[in-house]
């Protein structure tokens, strides 16, 4: 099967290889190894049938002596798969001999590999670049892209204490990374790799919220099972299958609403930068954060922004230390002018307009600018949260698009079709139980209808629309685990 | 929430009464007071006239604010984005701002030269207007509702050059003092416009708490600075509760550090003492829509649900205003530790009347309006009815 958009992945370690590589780990047991033996024999592949599952990532090379033996061991199942449609992907890892490991890959009929660093010229297979989201190769001849350093969505455990002084918790989300990178490399579909927290008991709404968190971004979690669930499922253990079937019913449920992937972010606020190299770490933290502060927003990649339309747009974060080339600071500073807010940094050199008056306590000195503002950071390095809700204040709730009351461990991220009459708002709830109250949604705009799709209900639900005093509608949304999308009609 | 108190807190505790003898002989001194009650069901039409009502059977307000500097301090705790139930936050926690507005209205009424509406907003910078454009409220009904209205947002220096200190007359027996935002200072009048409702730590946050929201987290939040105040408010105000950190050394410090740390003894005395070192001049209490259990739901004794009592109730001294509160509310004023609503705090409203600030006995004080027992509203009630609906 060829590697494709449609391509819908999932971890399949077993063999010698994937028990060389953990054996020596603490609580690796014999029993751990058996299931990793287990899921070489073509039988184990009952586990994806009947689900949207077509493509198995598996370990292919890693620089070990288990290498060759796992090439070996893997082709009665690559060839089984074959035969039942599945796609296989070889991951090639550390010192791996990787001229080798293609050629072998190629001859057991692999549909790709997956590998660090840059693609080799010729293959004679596809190759996936597998990177981390701040080295994401955008450039390459596959139609996917691989991001090795997903993180397990969630609450963190470990105290991270609040996202802000707000009271929000924390989340761990891979949004910012996956909106980056679709924003990067527009044409490709983003795979992202994460594997469930080691040691702990994983439930179905946590593995619908690791599906839910790539997918409601427009990407494909590369689905990874704990050790205790396959084991499960090699047995046939009745809740080890329910969880699986929900797991597999989120993944199926995206792959039936895939109408929001062609849709693009919407939020009166743009950040601007390159994310890459020293910009990485500012820029992917502010769209990080964004949610948390709960301000929909776009993301214009800075080689394009001098070509990129700013209609609708009400203020500019221009994130990036390095000033802009001529022509995008010209284009920056008309928009200002013209009645935006651009957000700059504090090397931003000669700043135009004139000083306005500002609240002192935040974090811009705010400058007027023809109809319009400038607004540059103080501070060098600067609490990306203290930035971000300035950012918001400056801009004001007064042209608020949407806000998000209640839901307090959720993001919501907001798509709207090209013409703008459709819009989704995806709600991901990070804690993965249903909070105390109902989420409360207030848009800007009226609508003429919003209707609740989810993973966790049996058929759409119409949601009330309710007219605001002070204008904009409000609606409540029924209490979810996990993940819900409010698809929007104007 | 700790629940015991250590031997060591105990005779702390001793210290402080002891620190406390010197205020209770205020006692005795503390005035009595007018207080009206008012049924009013809505934030409708119904509510300016309510007020000035309420205002003329307590005296009047010109007498007190014709031509002066009005601070009004609402009250608008809680994070921003909570929705309890799906209620607004101005049908639960906050005051509402139809409350606010005919408030600022019949101030501007009775002649106030400048009515200033102040807060401590949660831990955050964010302007009162930008809080208030972030609940779709519309500021501007407010600040249109008198002449000369401002807002400030008292969580830092805000518009001040520097921060105001207030002392404990008495001397204090956790602070002697407090550094608060400079409109505290600017005013000529201080007025309470709170809410009727309970709290975790110390059983009802009344006129009396509410005044709590003035400290500003610059220098008594979790981030506040080690020597100065910090620029921006950053975290909440749990050194208060719990000591866990001291104030910005710029402020006065604890008078002593092995006083009980446990909140229900901390909370309600660091209260009066604000009440005290910033006198409130009037109290008005917004019980048109509020909300059982507080902000928090310590326990799970206190069940949170949106109520709607339909009742204000307004007063000259926020001691004895706080106790026709807390009998409306279905408690005893005369209530202290271990009766409710005190389960597990000492009474703010009797430290507050140790202080001089008003007197808790209902007889001691010309109560006018509408009969308490016309408009009482259990709120244990409401609780123990959503408990046993839990129960079954």
């Amino acid at each position: 099967m060829a590697l494709n958009a449609e391509s819908v992945p999932m971890r399949w370690p077993a063999g010698p290889l994937d028990i060389a590589r953990h054996e020596k780990e603490k609580g690796f047991s014999a029993e751990k190894a058996e299931v990793l033996r287990q899921w070489l024999a073509p039988a184990s592949l009952a586990v994806v049938q009947n689900t949207p599952v077509n493509f198995l990532v598996v370990n292919w090379a890693a620089g070990l002596p288990a290498d060759a033996d796992q090439q070996q061991a893997l082709k009665p199942l690559i060839e089984k798969g074959r035969q039942a449609g599945l796609g296989f992907v070889g991951l090639i890892e550390g010192e791996a001999n990787k001229p080798a490991a293609l050629a072998a890959a190629q001859s057991a009929g692999l549909s790709a590999v997956a590998m660090d660093g840059d693609t080799p010229g010729s293959t004679g297979v596809p190759v996936i670049p597998w990177n981390k989201a701040a080295q994401v190769r955008p450039t390459t001849n596959s139609p996917v892209l691989g991001i090795s350093d997903g993180l397990w969505p969630g609450v963190p455990e470990r105290n991270l204490g609040p996202a802000g002084p707000t009271n929000l918790a924390w989340v761990d989300s891979n949004g910012a990374a996956l909106l980056i990178t679709r924003t990067l490399a527009p044409d490709k579909v983003v795979w992202i790799d994460y594997d469930p927290p080691p040691q702990t008991k994983v439930t179905a709404e946590q593995y619908m919220l690791a599906v839910a968190d790539a997918a409601s971004y427009g990407a494909r979690w590369v689905v990874s099972l704990d050790d205790q669930l396959r084991a499960d499922l090699t047995a046939n253990k009745q809740p080890a299958l329910d969880t699986w079937k929900k797991a597999a019913g989120t993944l199926a449920f995206f792959e039936q609403h895939k109408q929001a992937r062609t849709y693009q972010p919407m939020g009166p606020v743009a950040v601007v930068s390159n994310f890459a190299g020293a910009d990485w770490d500012f820029g992917k933290a502010a769209v990080n954060l964004l949610p948390r502060v709960r301000q929909p927003f776009q993301i214009i990649v800075r080689s394009r922004a001098v070509g990129a339309s700013f209609a609708g747009l009400q203020a500019i974060f221009y994130v990036d230390h390095e000033a802009p080339e001529p022509k995008l600071r010209e284009k920056l500073t008309a928009f200002a002018k013209g009645g935006g807010t651009l957000f700059v940094r504090s090397d931003w050199p000669n700043p135009e307009g004139t000083p306005a008056p500002a609240e002192p306590y935040l974090l811009f000195n705010v400058r007027s600018l023809g109809k319009g503002r400038l607004a540059v950071c103080k501070e060098d390095q600067p609490v990306v949260y203290d930035a971000v809700s300035d950012v918001q204040v400056i801009m004001s709730h007064r042209n608020d698009l949407l806000r998000l009351y209640s839901a307090s461990s959720s993001n919501f991220f907001y798509q709207t079709s090209a013409q703008g009459r459709q819009g989704v708002i995806h709600l991901l709830n990070y804690s993965h139980r249903p909070g105390s109250d109902v989420a409360v949604f207030y848009m800007k705009e009226p609508h003429k209808s919003a209707r609740l799709v989810s993973p966790e209900i049996a058929s759409p639900t119409e949601l009330k629309l309710e007219p605001q005093d002070g204008g904009g509608q409000e609606f409540a949304v029924p209490k979810l685990a996990v993940y819900g999308a409010i698809e929007l009609e104007k | 929430m700790r629940q015991h108190l250590t031997r060591r807190e105990l005779l702390g505790a001793g210290a402080g009464a002891l620190l406390a003898a010197p205020a209770l002989s205020r006692a005795a001194a503390a005035p009595t007071a007018r207080v009206t009650v008012a049924k009013c069901k809505t934030y409708g039409p119904e509510l300016v006239p309510t007020l000035e009502k309420m205002f003329d059977q307590v005296g009047g307000l010109s007498g007190l604010v014709k031509g002066k500097t009005v601070a009004l301090k609402v009250n608008f705790i809680g994070v921003r984005s909570a929705r309890l139930q799906g209620a607004k936050m101005e049908d639960t926690f906050w005051i509402h701002p139809r409350m606010i507005g005919a408030t600022v209205h019949l101030l501007g009424k009775a002649g106030a030269r400048r009515i200033r509406v102040v807060e401590g907003v949660w831990s955050s910078s964010e302007t009162v207007e930008e809080l208030m454009l972030s609940q779709n409220w519309r500021p501007n009904d407010i600040l249109n509702a008198a002449d000369n209205v401002e807002f400030e947002n008292t969580n830092y220096l805000g518009k001040g050059k520097k921060y105001s200190r207030f002392m404990v007359p008495s001397g204090g027996w956790i602070y002697p003092g407090y550094d608060l935002n400079h409109s505290y200072e600017d005013c000529d009048v201080f007025i309470s416009l709170a809410k009727l409702k309970e709290h975790a730590a110390t059983g009802v946050t009344l006129s009396m708490k509410n005044v709590y929201g003035a400290t500003p987290p610059t220098i008594y939040g979790q981030g506040a600075g080690v020597d100065e105040p910090s620029i921006r408010p950053h975290g909440s105000r749990s050194l208060f509760h719990d000591a866990n950190r001291v104030p910005s050394k710029s402020a006065p410090q604890q008078k002593d550090m092995t006083l009980p740390k446990e909140a229900g003894y901390r909370l309600p005395r660091i209260v009066a003492e604000i009440c005290s070192a910033r006198p409130v001049h009037f109290a008005i209490i917004d019980g048109i829509h509020s909300v059982t259990g507080a902000e928090t739901n310590y326990g799970g004794f206190k069940p949170q649900a949106p109520v709607e009592p339909g009742v204000l109730i307004a007063g000259t001294t926020c001691v004895a205003t706080d106790a026709v509160a807390m009998a409306v509310m279905g408690f005893n004023p005369m209530a202290d530790r271990g009766t409710a609503p005190f389960e597990t705090a000492d009474s703010t409203q009797r430290l507050g009347e140790d202080l001089g600030l008003g007197l808790r006995d209902l007889k001691k004080n010309e109560v006018a309006g509408t009969p308490i027992s016309e408009v009482m509203f259990s709120y244990r009630a409401v609780a123990a009815k959503i408990l046993a609906a839990k129960k079954a």
